[in-house]
């Protein structure tokens, strides 16, 4: 399962946001990938911060998220969701 | 004999007190994360499980501070914990961890191995990924203290008039610092934008950071007096600095406006940066606001503010202040949205080169691709300008460079009252001014000046331009000084354009009680600055001699070279 999504959050994928995506991929059994739409940067895991911090993700990018596992379509809805809010909760 | 340690300034505050080391990895790891001492063998699993528990504590304490930075300090500071919350818990990590303890090594040097390189790769990236290196030494030592066995050091319980050295602060210390009991605190390294710094400043705890080797000679309880704002500390200060330096630290509120010794009034005002802030303020004695910056009202969120909502806005700040400006004659000055430069918004689709420090920038976005977001905050403005609480209500324009552009900005703010006026809806035309940021703002300030009520210089901005030194550049830092003589002729040339216009500051340099005597005797009329600096710049106005400040300004403006610009004003 495979969605593209655009980053919103100003900062990209750093800090606060990336924190909140990290921690919410981390929560689903399904395997979940990120990578940046463009340029041919291999997938990393969603749940290593080290990993998608280290992306360089910025805001307005698009990113190629793709989940594998029974809850995949529930854990691309709640990182879309995160992606696409100015402010995270 | 007492001898002076230099630094950066951090938190523009002075403290006296007793040197105490907290430095955690102290003795343990130099600088680059080499062990000076390995650990004694342990079996595979012992060590892993050494590193799950280090682990678990250490996400159980950042989950603390985290909570306890966004009561004390803010949500937004609190973001780093979470951040690093994440790191803690990456199963990259965990896996070379798990992968260097098989091979048979403890678990300390599993975890420095582990952290090493992505350190590196980090390092090797720009600007906010740079930061990131940062983060991953913060997480890496917290996790050698935990597996150390050594309870944190709580800095929550430090003796009244301690000064807290350190090799490098993380936010999390700083956060437990009490503002109250902490005299000072000074690093050996970290810059005046560091997490620390920032945190430190919110707190108004005198802070010098970057101070080098020379900290690591201080040994635990030898008195130093800590000069956040020209970045020193004196170490074994006499009884007289001791006094000087004392007294700063606890400098009460003072309600009513200020005059020199003289008898010129001098408005002390405060800059916020959201409508929140303005209690804090009246609190520190803010006769008004020098700079209400509306950029919080535009960032964090999807989409625009709408009119009805900056109206409360700007109304919730006029109210507050209303019964202070009425007492003080002070003004409530709101700059319109001074957006791009290294101020992103996302709904905008800002590029950091086109909308960066010499791109479409402040009222240059906002007459040009984002006018309808300039009239909507210009009708608000006016609806609040032709209420009782606006009658101290004065909006400024950021970033002007030309006479067009600001004709430009008059013309719509009388558009927009007539168009609501047309509506039925009451408005006015607030007092106008102009921001001096740029060179051509200052060669121009006479034609300003002519249009308009007031000029305030942003000396933030006006020295990075001035001396073509971006602010957010490390490598720019020593140029970005507001006294070189290149600024200061450009505040005098500006004063000596104002005509019939007042003058008033609003950049960090207003802030300097050292520079109080300087600003007025160079003419300034309005000095604005973060609320902690209020007490201490409504003090220093009321012994200043008029006369004398002007010789000294006339000194000053003679100068040829920074050097000869701080003997001149005394501060070295």
């Amino acid at each position: 399962m495979e969605r593209v999504v655009t980053v919103v959050p100003e900062d990209g994928l750093h800090a606060r946001p990336a924190a909140k995506f990290v921690e919410t991929a981390g929560t689903y059994d399904a395997t979940v990938t990120v990578k940046p739409a463009d340029g041919d940067r291999s997938a990393v895991a969603a749940d290593s911060m080290l990993a998608v911090t280290g992306l360089g993700v910025k805001g307005g990018d698009d990113v190629v998220l793709t989940a594998e596992g029974s809850d995949a379509e529930a854990a691309l809805d709640a990182l879309e969701a995160i992606l696409s809010k100015a402010v995270t909760e | 004999m007492s001898r002076t340690l230099n630094g950066i300034g951090a938190t523009p505050r002075r403290g006296v007190g007793a040197a105490v080391w907290v430095d955690r990895t102290d003795g343990a790891v130099d600088s680059d994360g080499t062990p000076r001492e390995e650990k004694a063998p342990e079996s595979p699993e012992a060590a892993l499980d050494r590193f799950e528990a280090a682990r678990d504590a250490g996400v159980t304490e950042l989950e603390a501070e985290s909570e306890r930075t966004a009561e004390r300090v803010g949500e937004s500071e609190a973001e780093v914990f979470d951040a690093h919350k994440q790191f803690l818990l990456d199963p990259t990590i965990e896996a070379s961890v798990e992968e260097a303890i098989d091979t048979g090594k403890s678990a300390e040097a599993a975890v420095r191995a582990a952290f090493a390189e992505p350190i590196a790769q980090f390092e090797e990236m720009d600007g906010m990924m740079a930061e990131r290196a940062d983060d991953l030494r913060d997480v890496r030592d917290r996790l050698l203290r935990l597996l150390s066995g050594a309870t944190r050091a709580d800095l929550s319980t430090l003796p009244s008039g301690t000064v807290v050295l350190a090799d490098r602060l993380t936010p999390s210390d700083t956060v437990q610092l009490d503002p109250e009991v902490i005299a000072g605190v000074v690093t050996a390294r970290g810059g005046r934008t560091s997490h620390a710094a920032i945190i430190a400043r919110s707190l108004g705890i005198p802070a010098v950071v970057g101070v080098g080797e020379a900290l690591f000679e201080i040994d635990d309880g030898v008195t130093l007096a800590v000069d956040g704002t020209a970045g020193t500390v004196l170490v074994d200060p006499d009884d007289e600095a001791i006094e000087a330096y004392s007294e700063n630290t606890a400098a009460a509120a003072i309600d009513d406006a200020v005059e020199t010794a003289d008898g010129t009034p001098i408005e002390v005002a405060a800059n916020l940066g959201s409508s929140a802030a303005a209690a804090a303020a009246i609190d520190a004695g803010a006769d008004g606001v020098g700079l209400f910056r509306t950029e919080f009202l535009f960032l964090d969120r999807e989409e625009p503010p709408s009119e009805d909502e900056q109206y409360e806005a700007y109304h919730e700040v006029c109210a507050a202040f209303e019964d202070r400006c009425a007492s003080s004659g002070g003004h409530v000055i709101v700059r319109t949205a001074d957006i791009g430069g290294d101020k992103p918004i996302d709904y905008l689709d800002l590029d950091s080169v086109e909308n960066g420090f010499l791109g479409a920038r402040g009222i240059r976005l906002s007459l040009e691709e984002h006018a309808g977001l300039f009239k909507t905050q210009i009708r608000a403005l006016c609806r609040v300008a032709a209420e009782a609480v606006g009658e101290h209500l004065a909006v400024m324009f950021p970033l002007v460079s030309t006479v067009e552009e600001l004709d430009a900005a008059i013309d719509l703010v009388d558009a927009a009252v007539a168009e609501l006026n047309a509506e039925g809806i009451d408005a006015a035309a607030p007092e106008l001014g102009v921001m001096i940021e740029t060179p051509a703002s200052v060669m121009l300030a006479d034609a300003f000046a002519d249009r308009v009520d007031f000029l305030s210089i942003g000396t933030n901005d006006l020295t990075q331009y001035v001396l073509a030194a971006q602010r957010d550049l490390d490598r720019m830092d020593s140029y970005h000084d507001p006294l070189a003589p290149a600024v200061l002729r450009a505040i005098d040339q500006t004063v000596q354009a104002s005509g019939d216009a007042w003058v008033g500051m609003c950049g960090e340099m207003a802030g300097d009680p050292a520079l109080t005597a300087l600003l007025v005797g160079l003419g300034i009329d309005e000095l604005s600055m973060s609320a902690v600096t209020i007490p201490d710049v409504k003090r220093a106005v009321r012994d200043i001699d008029r006369t004398e400040a002007e010789a000294l300004a006339a000194d000053v403006l003679a100068c040829e070279t920074r050097g000869d610009v701080r003997s001149a004003i005394g501060l070295e």
